[in-house]
């Protein structure tokens, strides 16, 4: 029956028209006919491809076999993605991993316990502390303040008629306790002794004053630009480890710090983080988003130019926050001239608020620019702290400048002489995405760095580890040559920064950031809102003239002295005001922000050359106008809302 | 050496206002003596040793395509101004290098190339280096170097629309 009933169908089959699949081959089947069975199953199969057809679902199976492996692979990321993020809101907040846990002591041990803080109240590192007899002799317990400038030391049995426990540290003043005699029978007992906290005084020696020359001089090597900022900041380095090594065996007061101390001063999770996101903006810049965002800007703004100009300083904004406004400027700007060009309209007229709002809207998150990279890794602010604190402000200052250049380019906006149909068709073939499959593939990565970076705080996932574990993540799946990727990171960027750590740890080292912070404590006094004001306008002027990286990184400690002795300034507040003023500052002049010196390259090759008097011209008020507009929100958001 | 012994000039220039003055002579010049005009960019990227940025492969790309972009526009303009032989050369590196380069293999009879200008724009030669370029220019290349004196450029030169 089985048979007769195979070979019937068989026939059935040969009475069918047009093509069915079957495995892999393909067959020519006659039509049922009128058939009342065959003509239900052809409703009903008609049906099932008009629903899938609806759903947008592949008809056959080979599709259906690549789909589902597409679907499976794009849910299994979803997935993972929404677990890590699941997993990082659902996680309590932990505990800082402490340090080692302090040595086990027997009962009845004599302990001299004590701290040793700066005039700021702030802990003191590697202070030496040794108690040694009055008679004299050799010290019966020594040992080094801890992170936090305390330090126990452990006393012999056998305690001496009197005892001293002297304070000394490199750059200042020594410092003597005499133990009183109670102190002595206390030891004697076998209990440990607490001392009040010492206060140490600098001291100003000779390698203070080498020290400030040299950070002056890289400063002026820097903003002159005589030589490449990494260079300048070597030559820093090299010349206060030569007065460190060379000088001490002839004055022992020209020792500024030796190798050692200097890398402690290294952030390396700025170095990492600026590593990982540099790879991640390497696969990013390749696929051709840039040129894409450019020019789709254009066509969405029908030619209007007016809207074209907000457009394009609205996603120059809006990329530099997510990746950084150097790439985001050298990879737009040469599109953006051409469009100009095609537009028949000075370039500088759109490329002067771009790189102004890549400047500014930068600062609304962690990434954004080098120097919320350094305030963040140093006050420890999250990428979220960045997001919710300062992107109220960022969109209000980008608000005004977009007012700004509309009036201040409002000849070459209002226009319409110029336009090339043919130079726009040239281009248009230009605005493309070039390797798709890449940027769907970043952008997931991007997407779960995001959600990373966002929800990481809570388990207190470094930033720097974020970056490179989404640069492996994206390395590893598009596997691109390696050769290529490492020569994609720029050594010279992180040689710098590693030079710049150095150069403001040696003037922290010798006491030249307490002076500074000092002062400015001094003009402040207890008002918080001097103080927000002093850090955004210093920051901002100063950032005009000196390149920021540098001046952020010098003002880091001031700000955390400022931190730690205004009353209400202990939220962050001056953190989020300096990162404001450097990088809102920085258009205030060319050699202000990096991203404005590649601009001026770029549109100087185009035959538009931004000088130095013409940036100042157009920057100064948008520097005025911004951050006014960012102050005011800060200040509503820390004083007033508190 | 007369306009009607030159059979191709290169205009020798970088785009935008400043080379205004070089293009129309360029024009002119090709214009009375029927010679073919070649218009030469050199992309240089020495700027980008401001950049904190590594892989420069995208960027050199894109500012490949953007000096192109510049020089079909000088075509264009030439071409409807009435020159029959148009083209434009793109080379890298070294400014002055790639001009002594091209005078060379390109056995043009002419280059036209602007002056230095007094202006606030960076020069390539300031105007000793310029003569001595010249004349080295014109020995080794055995050509002939028009010299075109820019006009200075106002702000509003700028503003209100951009003929090239």
């Amino acid at each position: 029956m089985k048979a007769i009933a195979l070979g019937a169908l068989r026939q059935e089959s040969a009475q069918r028209s047009g093509p069915v699949i079957i495995g892999k081959v393909k067959m020519d089947i006659p039509s049922r006919g009128n058939r009342p069975i065959g003509r239900l199953i052809d409703e009903l199969r008609a049906q099932v491809r008009a629903w899938m057809a609806a759903l947008g679902l592949p008809e056959r199976w080979s599709e259906w076999r690549v789909s589902l492996r597409r679907r499976f692979r794009l849910s299994l990321l979803t997935t993972a993605l929404l677990g890590i993020c699941l997993v990082l809101v659902l996680t309590p907040r932990r505990a800082r991993i402490e340090g080692p846990a302090a040595p086990q002591l027997e009962v009845g041990t004599a302990l001299v316990m004590g701290s040793v803080q700066n005039r700021q109240n702030q802990a003191i590192v590697a202070v030496e502390i040794a108690v040694v007899p009055a008679s004299g002799g050799e010290a019966i317990a020594e040992g080094l303040t801890q992170s936090d400038g305390r330090y126990i030391l452990v006393l012999p049995k056998s305690i001496p008629e009197k005892l001293t426990v002297e304070i000394r540290r490199g750059h200042y003043r020594k410092a003597a306790i005499e133990l009183s005699p109670s102190d002595l029978l206390i030891l004697r007992d076998g209990r440990p002794v607490v001392l009040p906290p010492t206060i140490l005084l600098r001291s100003l020696g000779p390698a203070f004053w080498i020290t400030a020359l040299i950070f002056l001089a890289v400063l002026a090597l820097m903003a002159t630009g005589k030589q490449h900022n990494t260079l300048a900041a070597l030559v820093g380095v090299a010349s206060l480890l030569a007065v460190s090594y060379l000088g001490s065996p002839v004055r022992e007061d020209l020792f500024i710090f030796d190798f050692r101390s200097a890398l402690l001063y290294v952030d390396w999770n700025v170095i990492f983080l600026i590593m990982g996101m540099m790879i991640v903006i390497a696969v990013v810049e390749e696929t051709g988003v840039f040129q894409w965002l450019a020019f789709k800007s254009y066509q969405l703004s029908g030619g209007r130019r007016w809207l074209l100009l907000a457009m394009l300083m609205v996603v120059a904004g809006v990329t530099s926050a997510l990746l950084d406004n150097v790439t985001t400027m050298l990879l737009m700007a040469p599109i953006t001239v051409q469009i100009a060009l095609a537009l028949g309209m000075n370039p500088l007229a759109l490329l002067m608020p771009e790189v102004m709002a890549s400047n500014v809207f930068g600062i609304s998150t962690l990434i954004g620019t080098p120097t919320n990279i350094l305030i963040g890794s140093y006050a420890h602010i999250s990428f979220s702290g960045f997001l919710f604190n300062l992107t109220p402000g960022v969109i209000l200052a980008l608000g005004g400048l977009i007012v700004y250049a509309e009036w201040q380019y409002r000849q070459e906006l209002v226009s319409e002489d110029g336009a090339s149909a043919e130079l726009l068709q040239r281009l248009s073939e230009r605005g493309r995405i070039l390797q798709p499959e890449e940027l769907r593939k970043a952008g997931w990565v991007g997407a779960a760095m995001l959600a990373m970076f966002f929800f990481g705080e809570r388990v207190h996932l470094l930033p720097s580890v974020t970056a490179l574990v989404g640069a492996t993540a994206l390395l590893a799946w598009i596997k691109p040559d390696m050769e290529k990727m490492m020569e994609a990171i720029d050594w010279t960027t992180l040689v710098f920064f590693i030079a710049i750590f150095i150069v403001v740890g040696a003037i922290q080292e010798v006491g030249v950031i307490s002076y500074v912070a000092d002062g400015i404590g001094w003009l402040v006094g207890d008002s918080l809102v001097l103080a927000m004001l002093a850090v955004i306008w210093m920051g901002a002027i100063l950032s005009t003239v000196i390149a920021n990286i540098p001046f952020s990184a010098a003002m880091l400690p001031v700000v955390g002295h400022l931190s730690a002795t205004v009353p209400g300034a202990e939220g962050k507040v001056l953190f989020y005001c300096l990162a404001v003023g450097s990088a809102m500052g920085g258009n205030g002049s060319l050699i202000g922000a990096s991203a404005n010196m590649v601009t001026a390259g770029i549109a100087e090759r185009a035959g538009f050359p931004i000088t130095y008097a013409y940036f100042l011209k157009q920057g100064a008020p948008a520097v005025l106008l911004t951050v006014s507009l960012a102050t005011l929100w800060l200040l509503l958001r820390f004083y007033v809302l508190g | 050496m007369t306009t009607a012994a030159i059979r191709q000039i290169v205009c020798a220039v970088r785009g935008g206002p400043e080379s205004r003055e070089t293009v129309k002579r360029a024009i002119a010049v090709a214009l009375e003596s029927g010679a073919k005009l070649t218009f030469f960019h050199v992309m240089d990227a020495e700027f980008l040793g401001y950049a904190t940025h590594g892989t420069l492969r995208v960027v050199y790309h894109e500012l490949r395509e953007m000096g192109k972009f510049a020089m079909i526009i000088l075509c264009d303009r030439a071409q409807a101004r009435g020159v029959a032989q148009v083209d434009y050369l793109l080379r890298e590196g070294n400014v002055r290098t790639q001009l002594r380069n091209l005078a060379i293999e390109t056995g043009a009879e002419a280059i036209v190339i602007g002056q230095p200008t007094k202006s606030a724009t960076k020069n390539l030669f300031n105007a000793a280096e310029f003569d001595a370029f010249v004349t080295d220019l014109e020995r080794e290349g055995n050509l002939r170097v028009i010299q075109v004196q820019p006009a200075p450029i106002a702000e509003k030169d700028l503003q209100g629309g951009l003929v090239l």
